[in-house]
């Protein structure tokens, strides 16, 4: 059996944080005596990736998502536990790993802010030794795909946030990576660049066969490109699996939607399933998967029925269910 | 380091107005800088031994090494500082170099070399007054001289560099750092007490300028040189390993 691309076991990590109330008494007593807190922003965290997955890590702000990335990218010392990635252990920060990963953040750039990106292209064709031919091989390749010809050139301060972010993927991928750490690569952007940096990180992840750690507060970046979710909260881990096996587990009801002339009285409504949504000719019910064939075909029977829509639950609902329940409950358990 | 100090260069010739108002500034702060010569060449009085061209030695010397700070250590230490309060050290680290190379190269104020070319013909024209003709040896003894200068000037840097993981909002100390260095201008003996202890054995600028000058006028032996390289080589490993453990703690920041 191949080795993970990423194992992690009994993994921790603490900081000390500064604290001070409010008010310039308070910013005075703090230049004196500075109160100190011990935050756990991980726990207990244990899991396996194996090479060519793509996996995203969920959770509410706060939750220890980027700790962990960052700390599978070398650039946080864990606290306890034990990081293997790529074979390597990330905090030694040795040569032939840091050449074997990405991370691309959506909050930070490595692209010089003054100077066109094609200069950090370069500055990190030096850096990681890529041979000349290989590079605008692959160059060449990221700009066609990402559609970049035109921006090439141009300083990146003048650049819009889609077409940074595309540069920062490039900066990071010109040494073909085998593992990529993706924190929010989306964040801010509007749908189509989120489509299409998407698509990129997929086409990526299948031709190279690079494993994905993605981290993003849009649930469609993690559906459409994550069939194994991690889902931590408050730095533990709460779910390991599909998105499906999480929906089946925590919101087990199937969202039907469909649109008609009129509809039942609530009374009756309430029979067969929960109403979420009621307006107009718009109706939305929760209905059991088992009652699902019954129900549908009452809904058909409705005058000028139609856009009859059977799914299961929005995953942004399932996660904020999971974490409304106490740590443990253990049904969410992996 | 080579190309991330060529792109550091390019950044200070991206905006051509910065770029030359810069290059004024320098004429102009380099020809300022002359002023307080003219001044101790008319009294002609001599400073603790130190006749007034043997001074213009000495101050062409501290003319190069303030230029060698000006160029490459200062503005990589306030864009290093920089990087580690919001967190951007992240990209610094994740490359498969020397961090500590990277941030030493992070950025480059090309006008400040103007200084340097300002030191090097003062110590000509100082040492042709002087008759001084250096010999080999002297001239060896002098650039091993300047290399433990530099040493020493890059492991103070360093350590600041270092206390910014620490406390940010630390770039004021590049300019007491500079202000502390404008004391290398005269010779190491003119201090007493306190400051003589501090300029000796915590900034020591007897190795960083007094050294290299008295090696070129032929006053310095291959012992001091010993010394002053012992001394670079010292801060420097002290320097490496400081930033090892700052490395250790380095918390990046929140996203």
């Amino acid at each position: 059996m191949a080795e993970p691309a990423v194992q992690v076991e009994g993994l921790g990590k603490r900081f000390e944080v500064a604290e001070r109330g409010a008010g310039l008494r308070a910013a005075l007593r703090a230049l004196v005596h500075r109160r100190v807190r011990v935050v756990e922003a991980v726990r207990e965290l244990s899991f396996a990736l194996a090479p060519g997955e793509r996996v995203g890590l969920l959770g509410p702000n706060g939750a220890g998502k980027t700790t962990t990335l960052k700390i599978l990218a070398g650039l946080l010392y864990p606290s306890r536990g034990q990081v293997r990635v790529a074979g390597f252990t990330p905090h030694l920060r040795k040569y032939e790993f840091l050449r074997s990963i990405s991370l691309v953040m959506g909050h930070k750039r490595q692209l010089s802010w003054d100077l066109p990106a094609v200069d950090t292209f370069e500055l990190n064709r030096v850096i990681y030794d890529i041979d000349a031919s290989a590079y605008r091989r692959r160059l060449d390749d990221f700009v066609e795909r990402l559609g970049l010809a035109s921006i090439m050139f141009k300083p990146v301060r003048q650049l819009s946030l889609g077409e940074r972010m595309k540069c920062e993927l490039v900066a990071a991928l010109l040494h073909e990576p085998s593992i990529l750490f993706l924190d929010e690569p989306t964040l801010g952007m509007d749908v189509s660049m989120q489509l299409a940096i998407r698509a990129f990180v997929r086409e990526y992840n299948e031709e190279r066969g690079a494993t994905i750690v993605l981290t993003s507060h849009y649930m469609q970046d993690v559906s459409a490109l994550c069939p194994r979710i991690l889902v931590i909260n408050d730095g533990a881990l709460r779910f390991d699996g599909t998105i499906e096996a999480l929906t089946r587990t925590i919101r087990p009801l199937r969202r039907v939607s469909v649109r008609a002339e009129s509809f039942p009285e609530d009374a009756a409504l309430a029979d067969w399933g929960r109403v979420i949504e009621r307006a107009g000719d718009r109706l939305v019910l929760d209905v059991e998967p088992e009652r699902v064939p019954e129900v549908v075909s009452r809904l058909v029977g409705l005058p000028d029925s139609r856009e009859l829509l059977v799914r299961e639950a929005p995953l942004e609902e399932v996660l904020r269910e999971l974490f409304a329940r106490p740590d443990d409950a253990d049904e969410a358990r992996p | 380091m080579a190309a991330q100090l060529r792109l550091s260069a390019l950044a200070a010739a991206q905006y051509r107005v910065g770029f030359w108002t810069e290059g004024v500034l320098a004429v102009f702060w380099s020809l300022v800088g002359i002023v307080p010569l003219w001044v101790a060449i008319d009294h002609r009085g001599a400073v603790v031994g130190w006749g007034p061209w043997e001074l213009m030695v000495l101050t062409g010397c501290f003319a190069a090494l303030s230029s060698v700070f000006g160029a490459f250590l200062q503005p990589a230490l306030i864009e290093s500082m920089n990087h580690i309060r919001r967190g951007t050290l992240d990209h610094v680290l994740l490359r498969p170099a020397d961090s500590l190379l990277l941030c030493l190269v992070a950025a480059f104020s090309p006008w400040r070399l103007l200084e340097l070319v300002f030191g090097l013909v003062l110590i000509a024209l100082s040492l042709a007054r002087l008759g001084v003709t250096p010999e080999l040896a002297s001239v060896g003894v002098a650039l091993g001289m300047g290399l433990a200068s530099v040493a020493c000037l890059y492991g103070l840097g360093i350590l600041t560099l270092c206390l910014s993981f620490r406390a940010m909002q630390l770039q004021n100390l590049t300019y007491l750092f500079e202000a502390l260095l404008d004391f290398s201008r005269w010779p190491i003996g003119v201090f007493r007490g306190l400051l003589k202890a501090l300029f000796t054995f915590v900034i020591p600028l007897a190795v960083m300028t007094t050294y290299p000058a008295a090696a070129l006028i032929g006053r310095a032996d291959v012992t001091t040189l010993a010394s002053a390289l012992l001394t670079g080589a010292a801060l420097l490993v002290v320097a490496r390993l400081c930033w090892q453990v700052a490395v250790r703690g380095y918390t990046s920041a929140s996203s």
